[in-house]
Parts: structure tokens; sequence; C-alpha cells
């Protein structure tokens, strides 16, 4: 309540500057849009000849010493020039035409600076505030995907908030746990969009971007490469994420209201086998724990007719709902605007009990105290967080299940769980809860101040402040004779966590026109960044009392306290000529001192060129080019680290005090205290084509990027005395194209067609690790007797290749270290296939080329858009298909009473004629084949495991309509618009299982391609309205 | 306008007031949540504690392959002798042994010669158990961060190692100290004797481990432990905490909770209940629960409980018992396995000395968990126990240690050395095929040395037996 009253004392202290007058001028007068009469702000009004002139205001007001007889220019991006005469009058009001040859040319780059696109020497890609919204994704990362040229997003499950990962132009870091993860900016202020995912089993737990609502976006920019994010340091290395919030605009106050309501089920599913029940060696029990290894349905029911074989996999999920309003209201008066928002989401997933929901507030204004001084402020207030399930240990237990018993009939009426032996999935699900909310509030102002017309001073200071607190209960048992509890003691889990980011970046620009042809922009600024960030687990176990989770009724108690401070100074210094509108160059230059790296290490220097080139500026080119540009770039970033890096440390393991004495042991991780900033490199080359007067537009890059002196955490082994390394250790090469084709085959005044098409390749190499050091390895993921999978970088080889066990092949190189599958596999004395436990390349987790279209049709009122979205050449490891061969869960496993002849050559080259039996215990042939061939032999086998995931979706498909004015005349509203759209309904894919998309690690890490028991994926369905008064 | 001094100096002045003061603003990495160094009691008591905790950890894996315990389902990876990933043993395991290295050099340095001898006896110890599960692992390069891919040392020379680091330990404990050892000591709470037969104790466990090869010298053995245990009182061991059950009972207290586990092997069972040796035991009571009908029934290895109910069927571990009570000690070295010990070694050398310690190892391990001294002579007195020196087996010692090694490491260094010849002692249902009908010799090096040190790691298999085991 409070915050309410103090965001209501705001907006009243903005409304009062409205009145403030202006002063007065020899000339002034109005400058409006032709076609609508609206204000124009923002529009240049300069003496032809001289150095003076000035800049609208916000209704579009100017006034300007001029004598008679001078020529006034009036110029801004994206209208056709106009010049004026001065004559007798006092008063020249100008109507600009829209300059329909660079519409959509004005992007906002780093700082919240707007630029011109041609003037760029750099790709970036624009997203509207529509194209974010019409994907109905919560998320603001998952909105993005498919949308963006050389940006690769991953959802990581369906879990409601769940993070969503992502990557532009490929991994940066060899750091396993490297963020590698673009900065993200909001007006001008950079945020957080960490992933803290749960300590223990994984939960899906939000990327912190996840705290925007999305509806309040105005447009989003990425900006892509060194050269784009040279102005942000350190913190972009990976490029960056431009959001430009909605604004208030002069004129009527406005009322939106935006509604919408969605529905989900799992997308896929893995095909199952429904024959074979409960027990082992096809000896069926009722209570055993093995779900599938038992007889037939049809022996079961020989022994028990009442068995049945449910449906579990589909039982055991509900259909999702999620709802989702947001309600704005903007306006403003000549010297102030604002714009306010409430939004609120509800999301239930299709996992039972898991759900996720979001309230946020929102609210900013700029107000313009004099010509002189104008301030904006804004401040987001968001209250996130829900249930989160365990979803890899539902599925572990769903694996463990037996289809033999209904699975929803999980809880006896006194509240103990109902179950034949094993942990039903549904009862865990519901009463180990992990709660999380998340209370944050990101606010900024932005002050800026113009003493003369060539120099405008700006300071931004922002914060992003958030509390996450978080409560895990596993119950203990209820004391009641019989029960199966969840775990014997139960635990209660109390985290909290506050971070608190400070930014302050102060700027100059000076603007100086030097001819007719020459002119230059200036900017130098100081940036400094603080974060401060706590984090205290308390653990109580034993619950005292039954069903009463709190620390203070439990009988053993563990602490822990983690503090973290980080300090960030920058200076910078951005220099753009401008010659004759047709060629552009920039300069910048940064300097960082980081607190993180030692003292003498910590400074480090870096420039960035791009130079831009109008080439339909300068020379004749045929009618049907109406643009033309190309660009090109090379910038230097530097990267620091985390804090606390550096030397070896000791720490108190959890358990203690014990006796009252307090254990200590080696801290597992040592950082080298002669660590060094990392470096990125990278040149860019690109075209931006525009055909028959903009119908059709190509745009191109290629791009390759260096970064040395990478900082990884080395996993090393345990034996050496530590288990991490933090060095510079390596250098790893991206280099890729993208490309961007958009055209507009129909444009009538009824009907219009336009479509959209990226595409993204990109190659990478881990080019040299520092000596001593073999392999460097990024993650590993269990799978069953020797089957799990690692990824590893080796010195040459492309980063994310998947290392696991494999069939013996006959003839096989022993120095590769890559599976041949095309060598016939080597079948032993037993007749069935060897397995060869030395560690091979079994595929890569990176995908060569990713992308989408999108296509919008425009009929009268109608709207309609599709957007296909895809991914291929590469390959996941499934830890579902591994657990359900293991398990006698897969299809395949149906052939467990096959006799088979494996097909293979022995030790010696012959061909193999041995029959085998693939089942358990003793064969028809009088063999004890003890647990079988799926158990003994294929799950052991990382190679089984491993496939293509490639895929081609239909994210989202979404049909509108605004109601046209005849309608609208008998209805109180400005404008209506309703809308039904579909998520995620075709999925194309060689990939046996749920959607190939979730996986388990979440978005933090780097670990990718291993399923895990992640999340599975979800297809969902939306309507929308939306009303405006 | 004409200013001053150009804007452009302002700026330059401010950005070197600015780059002055940086280096205050930025000294701030200091790490706030460890201290850069530890106190030496608080690297004991994590040591000693450790220790235990690694004693249980290994005879956790190995108590299936030696039949003390079972699965209650069929198949399942440590009954059958499957290639396990003991990744979270083995960094166990290295993280004692690195705070022990820095232990001892800390000791070095302060004068802390107690310290010193106790951190190189448990070195020797944790050492010692390593190489017994997995033959030749990392040391001479590990544990100080010479490298981030130590090569791994021939087991042989480590016992070698393991010798002198006993040699050492028990020299320097034998010397005048200025720091004692206190209430961080969770074995010995400072008591200097102790250490010392602690360390010769373990002296003979490991040179008595080389009885299949050409340097076993049971003389040696015997020397060594002339200065070892004199009565269960010398027993290393940590008795466990309110704060922190022993292990064994939270297996027994899940078990109870129906989260299955602590299961007895019907191997056990029957050497104990009269079916393999025709005597009853009178320590079966004392060690695991019995039926709801007051039998003592096992699990046979590999075949899991068959239709036998979730709880109340089979003898399990419970609370209350010897081994698996809350603040139950973990048995880390004690006099019962020393006489076992003893008589392994006098065997050859003087029969009678080896029947006396046979005879009281059996006594020593009863009074241990709590037998009466008239049931222990009843036991002892049976005409299959009390066999007579003339007629005394390597079997008979064999057999009844592995009773009093009950889910200790040290019986599956036991079954090893005696090739599994138990009586009546069978491969589990459901064998792993990759075994070829032999018992598991060693453990699959763990995954976490193949993905990091992959290079050095030894291409071994299940049944290559360790260096003592030819």
């Amino acid at each position: 309540m409070r915050n309410k009253i103090t965001l209501f004392t705001f907006m009243i202290a903005i409304l009062q500057f409205m009145n403030v007058q202006a002063q007065e001028r020899v000339i002034s007068g109005t400058v409006t849009t032709a076609d609508q009469g609206m204000p124009l702000p923002g529009v240049n009004v300069i003496i032809e000849g001289t150095r003076t002139g000035t800049v609208t205001d916000f209704d579009g007001n100017y006034s300007i010493n001029a004598e008679a007889g001078d020529v006034l220019s009036f110029s801004s991006m994206g209208y056709q020039t106009v010049k004026r005469t001065v004559g007798a009058e006092d008063e020249i009001n100008v109507a600009m035409e829209a300059d329909l040859q660079a519409l959509d040319e004005v992007v906002v780059t780093s700082f919240g600076i707007e630029r011109e696109t041609k003037a760029l020497g750099y790709a970036v890609q624009e997203l509207s505030s529509e194209d974010i919204v019409q994907s109905n994704q919560q998320n603001v990362v998952s909105a993005l995907q498919g949308q963006a040229a050389g940006v690769q997003i991953t959802n990581a499950g369906g879990a409601p908030g769940q993070s969503s990962r992502i990557i532009i132009r490929g991994i940066n870091s060899l750091d396993p746990n490297a963020d590698n993860q673009p900065l993200f900016v909001i007006d001008g202020v950079p945020v957080d969009n960490s992933t803290t995912e749960s300590a223990g089993t994984p939960r899906g737990l939000s990327n912190r971007a996840a705290d925007l609502n999305p509806n309040d976006i105005e447009s989003l920019n990425v900006l892509k490469g060194a050269a784009a994010t040279a102005l942000y340091g350190v913190r972009a290395a990976n490029g960056a994420v431009i959001i430009t919030t909605k604004k208030g605009k002069s004129g009527a106050m406005r009322i939106n209201l935006n509604s919408s309501v969605g529905f989900e089920e799992i997308n896929r599913y893995p095909d199952v086998q429904e024959v074979y029940g409960q027990g082992f060696s096809g000896e069926y029990e009722a209570d055993s724990f093995w779900p599938n290894w038992g007889p037939s349905m049809e022996e079961i029911n020989q022994i028990d007719p009442d068995v049945r074989f449910y449906d579990i996999w589909r039982d055991a999920f509900r259909t999702g709902v999620q709802f989702d309003n947001t309600l704005s209201i903007s306006g403003g008066g000549e010297n102030a605007t604002f714009y306010g928002s409430l939004g609120n989401l509800d999301h239930k997933g299709i996992m039972p009990f898991s759900d996720w929901g979001r309230t946020s507030a929102k609210l900013s204004g700029e107000v313009k105290m004099s010509d002189k001084f104008r301030f904006s402020g804004n401040i987001n207030y968001t209250i996130s967080g829900g249930n989160r399930v365990p979803h890899d240990r539902f599925m572990e237990r769903m694996m463990y299940w037996a289809p033999n018993h209904d699975v929803t009939d999980y809880i006896n009426p006194d509240g103990t769980m109902k179950t034949y032996g094993n942990t039903n999935p549904l009862y865990d699900a519901r009463f180990s809860t992990f709660e999380d909310e998340v209370n944050r509030t990101i606010g900024s102002l932005n002050f800026v101040y113009s003493p003369v017309e060539w120099l405008d001073v700006n300071y931004i200071i922002g914060t992003d402040y958030y509390s996450d607190s978080r409560t895990e209960i596993t119950p203990g048992p209820l004391g009641i004779a019989g029960e199966i509890p969840l775990s014997s003691t139960g635990f209660i889990t109390e985290t909290r966590i506050t971070s608190r980011d400070i930014n302050s970046n102060l700027f100059l620009t000076f603007n100086n026109t030097w001819s007719e042809k020459i002119s230059t922009t200036l900017r130098v600024g100081n940036d400094i960044f603080e974060r401060d960030y706590e984090r205290i687990d308390a653990t109580g176990e034993n619950f005292v009392i039954p069903r009463f989770y709190d620390l203070s009724y439990t009988s053993q108690i563990s602490n822990s306290q983690h503090k973290r401070k980080k300090r960030l100074v920058g200076l910078y210094g951005d220099l753009l000529v401008d010659y004759d509108d047709m060629l552009f160059l920039n300069i910048t230059a940064r300097n960082d001192w980081t607190s993180t790296l030692p003292i003498g290490n910590n400074s480090f220097f870096y420039p960035s060129v791009n130079l831009s080139y109008v080439f339909t500026e300068n020379i004749e080119v045929p009618d049907f080019l109406s643009f033309g540009k190309l660009r090109a770039s090379w910038a230097e970033v530097g990267k620091d680290t985390d804090p606390y890096q550096i030397g070896q440390t000791y720490t108190s393991p959890s358990v203690y005090p014990l006796n009252g004495q307090v254990g200590f042991t080696r801290f597992s991780r040592f950082g080298d205290p002669e660590l060094k900033p990392e470096r990125t490199t990278s040149i860019e080359f690109g075209t931006d084509l525009r055909f028959l007067e903009n119908r059709l537009g190509l745009d191109f890059t290629w791009y390759k990027s260096n970064s040395k002196d990478q900082i990884i955490p080395v996993p090393v082994s345990e034996a050496a005395g530590f288990s991490t390394f933090v060095t510079n250790a390596g250098e790893i090469e991206n280099k890729g194209v993208e490309f961007v084709l958009r055209g507009s085959p129909i444009m009538t005044e009824d009907f219009s067609w336009e479509v959209s098409f990226n595409a993204s390749y990109n190659k990478n190499k881990v080019v040299n690790i520092r000596e001593g050091i073999d392999e460097i390895v990024v993650g590993s993921q269990f799978g069953y007797a020797g089957s799990t999978v690692t990824m590893k970088l080796i010195e040459g080889e492309a980063y994310g290749n998947i290392f696991g066990s494999s069939y013996a092949r006959y003839g096989a190189d022993p120095n590769s270290i890559f599976l041949n599958e095309d060598l016939p596999i080597i079948i032993g004395a037993n007749g069935f296939p060897v397995r060869n436990g030395s560690q091979l390349v079994l595929g890569n987790t990176t995908p060569k080329w990713f992308g989408g279209l999108r296509n919008e049709f425009n009929y009268k009122g109608f709207d309609l858009s599709f957007l296909v979205d895809f991914r291929t050449g590469l390959e996941q490891y499934s830890q579902y298909d591994n657990f359900m061969a293991a398990f006698g869960i897969a299809e395949y496993t149906l052939a467990r009473n096959d006799t088979r002849v494996f097909e293979g050559v022995l030790e010696d080259g012959s061909p193999n004629a041995q029959a085998v039996w693939l089942g358990q215990g003793v064969g028809p042939d009088g063999r004890d084949y003890g647990a079988g061939f799926y158990r003994n032999t294929y799950r052991t086998v990382s190679e089984n495991f491993v496939h293509d995931a490639s895929f081609i979706k239909l994210r989202n498909i979404s049909l509108g309509y605004n109601f046209q004015s005849n309608i609208l005349e008998a209805l109180p509203f400005e404008s209506a618009r309703i809308s039904v759209a579909a998520n995620n309904i075709i999925l194309y894919t060689p990939w046996d299982g749920f959607d190939p998309e979730s996986f388990s690690a979440g978005a933090g890490g780097n670990a990718v391609g291993f399923t895990g028991l992640g999340y599975p994926g979800v297809q969902s369905y939306f309507v929308t309205l939306n009303l405006s008064l | 306008m004409k200013f001053l001094i150009k804007p452009q100096n302002y700026l330059l002045i401010t950005l070197m007031v600015l780059v002055v003061s940086c280096d205050d603003y930025l000294d701030i990495n200091e790490d706030p949540n460890n201290p850069t160094e530890a106190p030496i009691a608080g690297l004991m008591a994590n040591s000693t504690y450790e220790t235990a905790q690694n004693t249980f950890r290994m005879g956790d894996i190995s108590t299936n392959y030696v039949q003390h315990l079972a699965s209650p389902n069929p198949a399942s990876s440590s009954d059958i002798m499957d290639r396990v990933n003991y990744s979270g043993t083995w960094s166990s395991m290295y993280n004692v042994m690195t705070d022990l290295s820095d232990m001892i050099a800390q000791a070095e340095v302060i004068g802390a010669n107690h310290y010193q001898g106790a951190g190189q006896i448990l070195m020797a110890l944790n050492l010692g158990m390593t190489v017994d599960a997995w033959g030749n692992v990392p040391y001479s390069e590990a544990l100080d961060f010479q490298t981030i891919t130590p090569a791994y040392d021939d087991a042989e020379v480590l016992y070698g190692e393991i010798i002198n680091l006993l040699n050492q330990g028990v020299s320097n404990l034998s010397q005048e100290t200025d720091v004692p050892i206190g209430a961080d000591d969770f074995i010995y709470n400072g008591d200097v004797d102790k250490w010392i037969k602690f360390g010769n104790m373990l002296q003979a466990r490991y040179l008595n481990h080389l009885s299949e090869t050409a340097a076993y010298d049971p003389a040696a053995v015997l020397a060594a432990l002339e200065d070892g245990f004199e009565s269960n009182d010398d027993d290393a061991q940590v008795i466990y905490f309110e704060e922190s059950f022993n292990p064994w009972a939270e297996v027994a207290i899940d078990n109870a909770g129906l989260l299955l586990g602590g299961w007895i092997s019907e191997q056990f069972i029957e050497a104990m209940d009269g079916t393999t040796y025709g005597v009853v035991d009178p320590r079966l009571p004392l060690l695991v629960s019995a039926t709801e009908d007051g039998e003592y029934i096992g699990v046979e290895n590999g075949a899991g409980r068959g239709d036998a109910p979730a709880e109340g069927a089979r003898s399990t571990l419970e609370t209350g018992d010897f081994y698996s009570s809350e603040t139950s000690p973990i048995l880390i070295a004690t006099y019962f396995e020393q006489k076992f010990i003893e008589a392994e070694a006098a065997f050859e050398i003087d029969r009678e000395r080896s029947y006396e310690a046979y005879l009281e190892g059996i006594r020593a391990h009863m009074r241990k968990v709590g037998v009466s001294s008239a049931e222990i002579e009843e036991y002892i007195n049976h005409p299959s126990v009390s066999v007579g020196a003339d007629n005394l087996t390597i079997a008979d010692i064999f057999e009844e240690k592995w009773k009093a090694m009950f889910l200790h490491p040290e019986a599956w260094v036991d079954a090893r050395r005696f090739d599994y010849q138990y009586e009546d002692f069978t491969l589990p249902q459901n064998v792993n095929p990759e075994l070829q009908g032999e018992f598991i010799r060693r453990l699959a090096y763990p995954d976490s040395e193949i993905s990091r040190n992959g290079r050095n790691v030894p291409d071994v298999t299940l049944t290559d037996p360790i260096f003592w085991d030819e």
C-alpha cells in the first residue's frame, strides 16, 4: 500500500510541472508531421551556413535568433529536410513529410543514444512492441526467439517462469559457468538478468529479466558484436539488449487494457511401450521396485485380472492456464508526460502444483524544466515468484513409477502417501515445496542539461535492487503407522538473497558542424558500477511437530552466509564523424578498472572503430536499388571476472559446529594470482541493401571474434588439491554469417503481406588452451553404468563436443577422438556388442544454423502472422532415453523377448553369426542372460542416447482483428483488438522424446547439450483482448 | 565565449582525481566469506571426522560386495558389482588428504609435531583406503597443486609411502610438543599414546595386506603390532554426535521410513544363525533386526526381496543396534582387527600364538558389541570355533574376521586376498556380465577423473587385481 502512495505522490509531482512557460524568441514556430499534424519534437533547426541552431521541444516548438534572409533548415531523421527563408514574419510553422526511404531508420544504441541506422558500422536488429507482445511470451528473452539474426534463444523448459537463455553470435567464453548472455539495459540503466538455480535438484527458476512486463516495452534492440557494445565496456562483452520502455505522449490521456488468457499442454511425448508391466526378469510383483521389466499385461492379467496399464505419462500432467492483464495510463501536457502501468500474470504449469506469477507496477515521467534542462524518472516495482516443482526429480520418479498403478491416486485420507512402494511423483510435487518471492525495484533518474547549443550533459543514475526469498520444505514423517514419508527427517531451508546494483553514468556530448558536409559528435563520459550481493541460507532438519514447518522447531540447524561485492569504474570517449550523410566514421575508446582482478592487472584499455558508407548517396546505381550501404568495424573488449576468485582459502563445512568444534577444509577453488583480463577482438563486415523502393531488403553480416586469455574456472583432478583452477586458460574463435531478408510482396490499401527471414551460421573453435591443461570440462550428465557424458573443450576442436562411451568399432583409428559410426560394431564372444569405455566425441551441441521466418498478412482490420523458427546441425544427450532404456519404458524395449544376431564383426573381423536372446534370466536357448541386453549392454553405451536435436517449430501463429472505425463509433473505445494465437503447435524433429529444446541446467550455465530430466516443453493457446480509451 | 580554463582541462583534472582514488575504491577483493588461513585445530577436527566418514563411505561401497548387506531390489548395481561412478567418494578421499597435507605443513612450521604425526598417520590411512579401492592413484604430484593433471603412482610404491608416513608419524608423536592436541581430535581427544599405538597397528594392517605377494614379511607384521593396541580401549573410532548422526543410523532411519536400504545379506545371516557353520552366533541380535516373527532372514544379493513386503519380513540395520544407532561409533581401526591380523601373520610362524590371537579376536569383537561373557565363552567353546591350534586353518581366521569386520572396508580387502573363498559364498544373482563370472577386484576410476585427468587414468577392468591381490 505504501508503495502505491509513493507512486501517486510522484505522479502528482510530475503533473505540477506541466504549466511552466517557454521563453520568448525572435523567430518561433511549431514543426508538425505533414500527414497527421502531430507535433514533432527533436527536429534540428539550423541557420544554413552557420553553426547556429536549435532543436524543437516535445510539442514541436522552437525559437531561434535569426535575421531576415537567413535560410532555416529543418531536419529530422525519418523526414525529408525542409528549407525556409526568413521573411518579415515572427512565426514559421513547418509540416514535415515522412521520408519513406528511411522510415525505420532510427535505432537506440548504447546509453540510449538514438542513431540513424545508416550511420552505424555494425549490425543491430530492432523489435517493436508488437513483435514482442504478439509472441505471447511472458519472458522478454523468449519473445526474441527466431526474430533476430545471430541471436539464439533456448527455453530451459515449460515450467511457469522458467528461465530462457540468450546467446548472441555463439559462446564467447570457455568458462563452463560463465554468463555468456548479453547485458540487459533498460532505459539506459543496466539490469541484472542472472539465473540463480536451486541448490539441490533442478526446479526451473527464472532469469531475472522475467521480472519485466513485456507489455511495458516500446522497443528492443539487440547490439551484436564488440563494436556495437564497446561503450558499455566489460559488462557487454557478450552483446547487449537495449530495452526502451513506453513513455507518455503529450495530448489526451490514454488508457490501455491488455488481457489475455492462455492454455497449454505438453507438445510432444516420447514413445513408450505399453505391453510389459511391473516386475523383474519377466516375473510379476505388485510391489516391485522395477516398473516395466515384468511380464506382458496378458500374463499379468492371468495372475490378477484387475491390474490395468495406465498411461501415466499423460495422466500425471494437467492443462496449464495463464492469465495476463496489463492496464496502462499515459498522457501529458506541454512540459511533462507520464506513463503508468499495472500488470499481473498468473500462470499454472502443466506439472501439477507448479505455478508462477508476476505483479508489476511502473511509472515513468519526463519533465522539461526549461529549454536547457529536462529530467525524467522511471520506477518499476515487481513481485514475482511461485512454487517451483522439482521437475527433474518428478520425472525421475515418473520413470520409477509402475504404470500398473494409478499415479494420480497419490494420497491417503490421513495425508500420507498412497503407494505400492516407490515414491509417488505427484505426492512429492505437492508436499516438497519450493516457493520463491522476488521483490524488485528498478529505478532511474536521467538529467539532461544543455547549457549551450553544442553541448549536452547527461547524467543517468539507476538502481536495480531485489530481494529473493526462497523457502524449501520437504516434510518428514507425519507420525502415522505404516506411512512412507518423503524423508525420514524432513527439512526446511530458508534462503534470503539481496542484490543491489548501482549504476552511475555521466557523459558530455559535443556537437559541431564544421561545414555543410562535415559534422562531428564527441562524447566523453564516466561510468561507475557497484553490485552488492548477499545470500544467507539456514537449514533445519528433523521437524519436532509434523506439518509445522518452521526453523525454530527443528532439531538440527545449519547456516551459511555468502557476501559479494564488485565495483567497476570506466572512462570512455566516442567520436562520430559524418561526411555528407554518406560516410560515417565512429571511433570509441574505453578504459575500465575492476575490483575483481589483482591490482596492477585490473586496468584495461580497449578501442573500437567502425565505418559506414552509404554508396547510393555517392555513386550512380540502377533504379531498382533504392538504398545501399557497406559497413565495417573492428573492436576490442576486455572482460573481468567474479569477485574473490584469486588465491587459496579455507571454509567450514556446514556440518559444524560438532561438540563445540568448528572444522575447516581447504576451499575447492584456487585462483591464479596473476589473473589478467580477457580480451575479445572482433571484426565485422556487412551490407544493407534495399530494392524496389524498400519493398525488398537484404542485410548481410560476416563476423569473426577471438577471445583471448579467457578466465576459466578449469575443473581439475580433485587429486590435484583443488577441484577448480581459475586461470587465463585459452582462446576461442567464433566466425559466422547472418542474413536478414525482408520483403513486402503485396502492399495495397486493403491487403498487405510482409515477410522477414533471418538465418545465422556460427562456427567456433577452441584456438588454444593454456599449457598444462589438455582439456576443459564444461559439464557432464549422469548416465547409467558408465554412460555418463561429458562436454569437453579440446584445442583445435569446436565448442560443445559431447564425449561418452560407444560401441567398439572394427578398424577404428586408435588416435582419433571421434567416433566413426560407419565402421562395423565389434561383437564379443558372448554375442553382444562390445562396449568401448574410452571417451569419444559422439556429437556437438552447438547448432550450425538457426533462424526464423516471420510472415504477416493484413486485410482490412484482420491480421495474421506466424513465426517459424529452426535450428539444425546439433546433437544432444537424452537422459530421458537413458532412463527409459534402463527401466524398460522406451518403445524399442518391446524387443526384449526377441532373439537377434547383432550386426557386426568379431574381434578377428569375421561376421557375427551368434544368435542371442535380449531378455532377462534364462532364455529359450537355456542360457542365463542375467539382467538382459537393455540393462547389461544398451544402457551402458552413451552413443545410444546422443541424438540429432534439430527442429523446425511453428513458434507462434496469431490471428487478430482490429475493430474498424464504424464499429468503434458505437463503442466507448479509441481502439479495440481481439486476437487468438497458438505457440509451438507444430514441431518437426528427428528427436524421440519430449521437446528437444528443454534442458535441465537452466539459463545460467553453458552445458546446454544435456536434456536432463527437464521440464517438458509445451504448446499453448491464447486469446487476447486489447482495448484503448 | 572564452573559458578561463578550457573544458577539456576540467575534464582532465576530474579524470586524474578519479584515477588516483580508484585504487582505494577498487581494493575490495578480499574474500569476506572464506579466510585465507585455517586454525590447525579446525583442520584436525575436520580430518578426524572426515576419516571416519571415509571409512563409512568405503564400507558403504564394498559391503554388498562382501555380502554383509544386500539390496532389497533385484539387480541393484552395488549388489551385482556393476561399474558405478564413485566420483563423490574419490573427491572425499582427496579432500581429506589435501587438508592433511596442509595440516602437516602448518604443524611443521609452528612446531606442532603431535599434529604433524597424527596428520601423517591419517594420511597413511586415507591413502591406504584409496589405493586398496582403486590401485594406482595420484599422490606424488597430488595434493599441493603441482599440476592440474597429477600422474598416477604405482600402488606398490604408494604402499612404501604409507609405511614411511606411519613411521614418521609415530616418531613425531613420540617427541615433546608445544602445541598439544585437544578436543579437536574426535578420535582420541588428544591422547598421544593411543595415537602411537594406532600408527603401529596400521603398519601391521598394511604390511599384512601384502600376504599374497613375494614381499610379505609376517615377522615384520608381528613386530609392528608389538607396539599396537592393547585392548578395546585403544580402538581408533569416532563416536557420532547429536548434531550429526552416525551414517549407518541414517540408513536405518531411512529404512524405517521405508526409504529402503541397509538390508542384510542372506550370506551374513546364514553365517551367523548356524546354517553355514553349525553354530549360532550371539552377536546377530546385536547387529541387525529380527523380523516381525522374531526370525533373522536375509536377502540374496542381486535377487532382491522377492515377494517380501517392504518392512517386517527381513533383517535390516536398525537404530539401537551396535553399528547403527544415532551416536554409534564408526570403527576405524580396532584391537579385534589387530588380533585377526596377528592370527594371520603368526599362522606359519607360531601356530599356538595364531590360534590364541584368533580366539581373542572373536572375544574382543564380542565384548565390543556387547555380548555377555557367558555367551562369549559358550560360543568360543563350540567345537566349530575351538578347533584347537593344530586344526586351525587360514579359512577359519578369514571367516571369523569377515564376521567381525561387519560393514568395514577392510572386509573387502580380506575378501579379495582370500579370493572370496568363504564357505558357501557365491556370485550374486544377475551378476554384471563384464566380470565374466568372477568377483569384483577393484573400483572403476571415477567419471570425474576420466573427464578431468583422462590421459593419466590407467586402463583397467573391474577384475584386474590390486598389486597385493595377484
